[in-house]
């Protein structure tokens, strides 16, 4: 064995204020949240997809020298050249810039249907959950009685009622949509308000609105957040499906449904004409899912050391 | 203690848990007790036995069935103005078992430790709120760099100090302290309860430790009292009650806790609890009654004469 | 005596996105049979990892085995495939954790689920395992066992599921038993019940027990031999009396200084350890206690100690041990413990890297 210098067995002063330090740089739980989620690459992929077709939604339509509604009888159905790009339909009109026009409807609505979700759901589901007891009874037990109303004769009544346009197809789409959202904060916020640090703020003296929206609520963002990312694309989805039942939005406004609903009647000719939005929707709703999903990986707290 | 001062009485409380069915569980079932000022009262019981009902209950986490709690005289579950209910609740704090769980993980401990400071408003300007923060980290034996990080940064040792800061934060007379150790390892249950002790000393403050832990317990009280199924079956000094405890349920607890010393445990002799040794006819009053000075046991008109004789 | 199972420099490590965490960094030990092992240590030492990297029972990826045999009966767990090892689980080997409801499957009667390892590894029939399943609940003392066999685990109590766990356990009469923090979830007057009846079994069995737990105090109860483990290593081992009445390293020192005491009236301050375990993604250099050590000196924070041996079956790995080393005064709980044990060695001597 080696020899050792004494002197390396004086006593050592200790720093013990030392042993409290944290080594690691700090990390909020967002920061993690975007690390993993980076690593990720389905989900990044589907991130770049989004942005790209926002880009195209925002950018798209001024690419061409053609407007959206603008017939060109001279040019019907045309099949897509360096002139018209994705092709024309049966009015002359350019594919192209009508699929980036009806891109920032459809991603109008699915944003906006969301978005009300959103906030119908986390506060009828928060109160609800948080309230408990025969608060919670009853505003669930709405929720289920107009779950159970057939959708389709909601909306279709609606639609006679208020007429077809932008504002009533949103309103057909959130008037159960908030419901799902509804649920699954209610569900988080019953998990939670057991939690310690929710009964420490109560013995603090903290009053309801501040346990709701500093304890409860940041703590039930994951979820929410991933609920609202996987209903941006069932919302689009059932646009295009009202649109299908022609239930979309007027002409000349053209959304990807409503595109996809006039493409179906000439596929076997001008099959373009169908291809193009259709493409879209899949691709829209691929996006959306992909980063839901690698969003809900990402919080996973299984994952987290 | 030369003379001793009710922070806290405890009247009678019982708190039952609705189950479904028209059936309830008696968790708390009629409990009596003081705290005095300046005291260490430990609780101690096995897992459902009420212990840690009773002390949500005192703090009203939840509303008691029946029953009364009075600090400083003034009943707890009385209707009050929200701003006597503030002021009472600022008196009263809470030190949590799960240093996981009771720590919001989505904010920072400067957050965390300001929670009372915010609600109750006492910092006036940002300065002075992130000062106290920092003295309040201090007092804890952590540091300022630590102000700015997130619970799951730390610890289980540091988050229950931290813990313990978000208490001390509105500077209150009495804290119930709820398994704060149960959940940490040993090496770090010291360094809880000494700092427990010390803001003890330094603060005057009132504590009620809930433990199963009972050589934790008994190191840390003044008194200790003795849970089972919602009752409260002895109490008496922490002293008093190892070296003489009365009830067979307290002597079947004190026979299981194992040492750390093998020899003891080779020649370990365990007395097992029947609750029908007994013998108590139906109906038969069970009360609280005082053997020994500050001794109290839970028995029968026959036991407490029987007790009467054999120990004093 | 005879070893049973032999661990050798064994190193696990878990992949995370952190990092590498070095979980287990070096640890050997062996049982004899017939003994029970404790494993102490806090969260985080790598006490359960060891135990599970015998059963083979952690998750890789992540989990990595570096280095290290594992061998059990003349065969090396460490290279077996998950086949193989299949068969030794639950027979050669049974295991038993720390929370009976999550470790008994819900949708499965109790006597069944005894009957499955019966079946499967000792290859009984039916009717054989049944009769058999009822024995062994009655061995383990559950009442009515006729009625229990065919009640699910939520109609049975904290104990008696735990009782009914090491029934599963030992029902192809493993060789090993590794039980990791199996009374922690029970309450006291339980978990001397459980003990009491571990340590029955064990004498009726002649099973070799490995026992993972914090609690000194059931260390004494029902330990023949200790490990100590801290941060990935094991830092002292020896038989129970030496490591309660002559302990050494200065870890161990201050876990039984932690603890009051219940006899004393003693209400001075309890000597605490400071600090907090280190983060094993990077482990620090030297001792790994050196942080934390009031005895620490210059060397620790340089050089790794090396295992000493202090008696035929006690070691401990600090420089305190060594010549060189000044002597020191263990914290003053600690030294109403020790005792003269007369089989120490007259100096401690270096375990060489080769032994």
């Amino acid at each position: 064995m080696q020899q050792l210098p004494k002197e390396m067995f004086q006593p050592a002063s200790v720093d013990l204020s030392e042993a409290e330090k944290i080594s690691k740089p700090s990390l909020s739980f967002w920061k993690d949240v975007s690390i993993r989620f980076r690593k990720n690459k389905l989900a990044m992929f589907g991130l770049v997809l989004l942005i790209l077709l926002v880009f195209m939604a925002i950018f798209g339509p001024h690419m061409t020298k053609y407007d959206y509604s603008t017939n060109d009888l001279m040019n019907t159905n045309k099949p897509p050249s360096a002139e018209h790009w994705f092709g024309t339909d049966d009015l002359g009109r350019d594919i192209f810039t009508r699929t980036w026009y009806g891109a920032r409807i459809s991603l109008f609505i699915g944003l906006a249907a969301a978005l009300i979700d959103l906030f119908i759901g986390v506060l009828w589901g928060g109160i609800a959950g948080f309230r408990g007891g025969r608060t919670d009874d009853v505003m669930m037990r709405i929720a289920d009685i107009l779950w159970a109303v057939p959708y389709l004769l909601l909306v279709i009544l609606l639609m006679v009622v208020l007429g077809q346009g932008l504002g009533t197809m949103i309103l057909a789409m959130t008037i159960t949509g908030w419901i799902n959202m509804a649920r699954i904060v209610r569900g988080q916020v019953l998990q939670l308000k057991s939690q310690e640090y929710v009964l420490a703020a109560q013995t603090l003296g903290a009053n309801t609105s501040r346990i709701m929206f500093k304890h409860l609520i940041p703590n039930a963002m994951g979820p929410i957040l991933v609920t609202l990312t996987l209903s941006i694309p069932s919302a689009i989805f059932t646009e295009a499906f009202l649109s299908y039942l022609g239930l979309g939005v007027p002409q000349p406004l053209a959304s990807w449904g409503t595109m996809a609903s006039e493409g179906v009647q000439a596929l076997q000719y001008y099959p373009w004409r169908l291809f193009f939005p259709a493409t879209f929707i899949c691709l829209t709703i691929f996006a959306f899912n992909v980063v839901g999903d690698g969003l809900r990986d990402a919080l996973d707290p299984r994952l987290r050391k | 203690m030369a003379e001793k001062q009710k922070l806290i009485e405890i009247k009678n409380l019982k708190q039952y848990f609705p189950v479904g069915h028209g059936q309830v569980i008696k968790a708390v079932d009629g409990v009596t007790f003081d705290i005095y000022k300046g005291e260490t009262l430990g609780l101690v019981g096995e897992s459902g036995c009420g212990k840690s009902t009773t002390g949500r209950t005192i703090i009203g986490l939840y509303q008691a069935t029946s029953g009364e709690v009075l600090f400083n005289g003034v009943s707890v579950h009385a209707k009050k103005t929200s701003q006597e209910l503030k002021q009472l609740k600022r008196k009263m704090q809470m030190i949590f078992q799960d240093p996981y769980a009771s720590l919001n993980p989505r904010m920072t401990v400067a957050d965390i430790i300001a929670e009372g400071i915010d609600i109750h408003g006492l910092a006036k300007t940002k300065e002075e709120r992130m000062k106290r923060v920092y003295e309040l980290l201090e007092t804890v034996g952590l540091n300022r760099e630590h102000a700015n990080r997130y619970p799951h940064e730390f610890s289980g040792g540091q988050r229950q100090r931290i813990g313990i800061a978000r208490a001390l934060a509105v500077e209150p007379e009495f804290i119930i302290a709820d398994e704060p150790i149960s959940a940490l390892d040993v090496s770090i249950q010291a360094q809880v309860v000494n700092l427990m002790k010390k803001l003890q000393r330094e603060k005057g403050l009132t504590y009620l430790f809930i433990a199963h832990d009972l050589s934790m317990v008994k190191y840390i009280s003044d008194r200790i009292g003795v849970m089972y199924f919602g009752k409260m079956v002895e109490l008496a000094e922490a002293e008093e009650l190892y070296r003489n405890p009365i009830h067979p349920y307290t002597k079947a607890l004190l026979s299981a806790i194992p040492l750390p010393d093998p020899e003891t445990e080779r020649v370990r002799r365990r007395t097992v609890y029947d609750p029908s040794q007994h013998n108590y006819k139906e109906g038969e009053p069970l009360e609280f009654r005082e053997i020994t000075p500050g001794h109290f046991v839970l028995c029968s008109e026959d036991e407490y004469k029987k007790y009467k004789a054999m120990y004093s | 005596m005879e070893k049973l199972l032999e661990v050798k420099d064994l190193q696990v490590s878990f992949q995370t996105y952190g990092g590498e965490v070095q979980a287990v960094r070096g640890v050997s030990f062996h049982l004899n049979k017939g003994e029970t092992l404790a494993i102490v240590g806090e969260s985080g030492s790598g006490k359960s990892v060891t135990s599970q990297t015998i059963m083979r029972l952690i998750p890789t990826p992540p989990g990595k085995i570096k280095s290290g045999q594992i061998i059990f009966n003349g065969e090396d767990l460490a290279k077996k495939t998950d086949k193989e090892m299949e068969a030794i689980r639950g027979k050669d080997i049974g295991m038993i954790f720390q929370d009976p409801m999550t470790s008994l499957n819900p949708t499965m009667k109790v006597g069944h689920q005894i009957m499955e390892v019966l079946v499967k590894h000792l290859k009984m029939d039916k009717a054989a395992a049944k009769e058999r399943a009822i024995e062994l609940l009655r061995l383990v003392g559950i009442p009515f066992p006729e009625k229990r066999v065919n009640q699910y685990p939520h109609e049975f109590s904290g104990g008696m599921r735990q009782r009914a766990m090491i029934a599963v356990a030992l029902a192809s009469n493993p060789k090993l038993l590794i039980a990791d923090e199996p009374t922690t979830a029970l309450d006291v007057t339980i978990q001397a019940q459980i003990l009491e009846l571990m340590k029955d079994l064990q004498k009726k069995m002649g099973t070799s027990i490995i026992f993972i737990t914090h609690d000194l105090g059931v260390v004494a109860n029902v330990a023949d031999r200790v490990a100590v483990m801290y941060a990935g290593k094991i830092v002292e081992m020896g038989t129970v009396d030496e490591i309660f009445y002559d302990p050494r390293h200065p870890y161990t020192w201050g876990l039984l200084a932690s603890m009051p005491s219940l006899d004393s009236d003693d209400k001075s301050e309890l000597a605490a350890i400071p600090g907090t375990p280190p983060d094993l993604t990077n482990p620090p250099k030297g001792d790994a206690f050196a942080p934390r050590n009031p005895y620490a000196m210059k060397i620790d924070f340089e050089l790794e100690p090396p295992m000493f041996k202090i008696s035929d079956t006690h070691y401990a790995a600090t420089w305190l041990l060594h010549p060189d080393a000044p002597k020191v005064e263990p914290p003053e709980a600690v030294k109403k413990r020790l005792r003269q044990l007369s089989s120490n060695y007259p100096q401690p001597v270096i375990v060489k890297e080769s032994e």
